[in-house]
């Protein structure tokens, strides 16, 4: 495929610092901080240049002030953290799709000439918080947070546009619905589906070092009584719907996490890397209110605008996709041509999305097993396509070459990314 | 490779210690207070913790005429140091170290054209207590 950018632009350095939670033994005593300059270190290493080869920083953060101690711009102590203070910086908050939409603002700063290496990086710790005035190690759980917070109620005004109630999942929902009114599947069948979903995706995770939750769900079907997964995945008990359609295994994972990409010009990307991948081009889509179904639409609107020339959905090797409940892997498989339409569902149940399968998807695990941190997590879905092309993904390893491979986010319910990847060599 | 150890804990537990670290570059040798774990000269990230010791050099003294309404400097006391002793602020810098901006103890209406005159002096470390649960570093004009 051909790059569709006035000047080339290629990635050529990515961190690997896994998703965790505060509590895990590896991050004891740690700030956002110092998982930023862990991650933006990583891939500047990882890329082969030192600091004062950034020519700009595009860093991604959603709820810095909420969780980091009431500070609207910290960009120039993110700077500082990392050895590149005096450099152009900018902040990128579109919720969840803040890590794609900097990492596209990062490739067209390259592709404007402007800057030849550009440093995409973000940050995010959704459970935990600072309060102002206090250091950010001293982090409390957000459930102290002074104000009532959540997440999904945050992303809209719910006075006027969209009214309190109807959450991500409830819109989620929708492509459930959406999908049994024009392919005539069941509601049980679209359960099981879902249910598959989450143990393939888990079955990666396990896989992969870099996830936040690495057990099977076979082993803790087994552990609790169950032989059948599926019977587990299907007990109120063990995984309770939290809507008509989506259940407790099939909702998204929140941790903290950080994540940085170096691009560069193609033309001196070899001069750094081994293996440059190519980013070939991206498109996104905005849109709260387009009911019903605005995630969908959003898929189609992405689509219309990446789809063009010589893109053809059957080349691609691999498909990255955000996946906040269980629907939105479904219906973007489907819509972006990388499963058929109105069968995917039968590619889940029988295990071909995995990362072993002919059809992978989210061979890393996905936000259901992989874990999501708001901003950081498009950065991170990106980092795990780069492992995946490179070939160094370890044991979740897809079993072909991916040489093209389609990067899909969302983030808020109202922004949609496709990013289009291709290894030349 | 970038080596992943708290940073901001590591230095606030040396505060309560009475003890004020910064960070040594390894490779170039300079000295960052307050700490960051990448060099501000070179870029390395190979940088070891340093004692700064317990004074200063004071370099310039800020200290705003009272009659000013704005930002004022003169008499601040910040809501959250739990001592409201009043106080300025400064420039100075730790021997062979950066240049910082910190708060500083032992200057009034009365002797600051004195001390100004003095410039720079030295000035001992004040550990100034926060309503949070933790110290944070000031200076205090020796008289
Ligand atoms: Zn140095």
């Amino acid at each position: 495929m051909e790059q569709k950018l006035a000047r080339s632009v290629s990635i050529i350095g990515t961190s690997t610092l896994p998703q965790r939670y505060f509590d895990d033994p590896m991050y004891e005593g740690l700030s956002i901080y110092e998982l930023w300059a862990c991650a933006c270190h990583q891939a500047m290493e990882d890329a082969g240049v030192k600091p004062r080869d950034i020519d700009k920083i595009v860093y991604s953060q959603m709820a810095n002030y909420v969780t980091a101690g009431n500070v609207l711009a910290m960009v120039g102590t993110l700077e500082e953290w990392i050895g590149l203070a005096g450099k152009p910086i900018i902040h990128i908050e579109q919720a969840c799709a803040s890590g794609y939409i900097a990492f596209m603002e990062a490739c067209n700063a390259v592709a404007s000439g402007k800057c030849d290496i550009v440093l995409v990086a973000g940050i995010e710790t959704p459970k935990h918080f600072n309060s102002r005035n206090q250091p950010a190690h001293m982090i409390r759980p957000i459930a102290e947070y002074e104000e009532w917070w959540s997440p999904g109620r945050a992303l809209f005004d719910t006075t006027y546009y969209r009214f309190d109630g109807v959450s991500d999942n409830l819109l989620t929902d929708e492509q459930a619905r959406l999908y049994m009114k024009n392919y005539g599947v069941s509601e049980e069948t679209i359960d099981d589906t879902y249910n598959a979903m989450a143990v393939n995706l888990r079955r990666n995770a396990s896989r992969n070092p870099r996830a936040a939750e690495r057990r099977e769900f076979a082993e803790i079907a087994k552990e609790n009584g169950f032989d059948d997964v599926m019977e587990y995945m299907r007990s109120e008990e063990h995984n309770r719907k939290i809507t008509r359609f989506i259940r407790k295994r099939g909702s998204v994972l929140h941790n903290v996490a950080a994540g940085a990409i170096v691009v560069c010009s193609s033309d001196i990307a070899k001069k750094f890397s081994q293996k440059p991948i190519e980013v070939i081009d991206f498109a996104s889509s905005s849109n709260t209110q387009r009911f019903p179904y605005c995630f969908h639409q959003m898929n189609v609107d992405v689509r219309d605008a990446l789809y063009k020339d010589d893109i053809d959905p059957n080349e691609l090797d691999l498909m990255i996709t955000t996946v906040m409940t269980s629907g939105e892997q479904l219906d973007s498989a489907e819509v972006f041509g990388y499963l058929p339409e109105g069968k995917g569902y039968q590619y889940e149940l029988d295990g071909r999305t995995c990362f072993d399968g002919d059809k992978p998807i989210n061979p890393h695990g996905g936000d259901l097993s992989f874990g999501h941190a708001f901003g950081a997590s498009g950065i991170n879905m990106l980092s795990e396509a780069i492992l995946q092309m490179r070939g160094e993904a370890g044991d979740c390893q897809v079993q072909k070459d991916v040489r093209k491979c389609l990067v899909r986010g969302m983030g808020g319910g109202h922004t949609t990314v496709g990013i289009i990847l291709e290894t030349k060599e | 490779m970038f080596k992943l150890r708290p940073i901001l804990k590591t230095y606030y537990d040396a505060l309560e210690e009475g003890k004020v670290l910064g960070m040594k570059c390894q490779e170039c040798g300079d000295v960052v207070w307050r700490p960051l774990p990448t060099c501000q000269k070179c870029g390395s990230t190979d940088l070891e913790w340093f004692d700064m010791g317990d004074e200063a050099t004071i370099d310039e003294i800020i200290f705003e005429n009272t009659n000013l309404k704005g930002d004022y400097t003169f008499a601040k006391a910040n809501q959250n140091f739990v001592n409201k002793e009043p106080y300025c602020i400064c420039v100075g810098h730790f021997e062979g170290g950066n240049l910082f901006h910190a708060a500083l103890y032992g200057v009034n209406e009365d002797n600051v054209d004195e001390k100004i005159s003095m410039l720079p002096i030295t000035a001992k470390v004040e550990f100034i207590q926060m309503d949070g649960g933790f110290k944070s570093v000031g200076f205090r004009i020796k008289d």
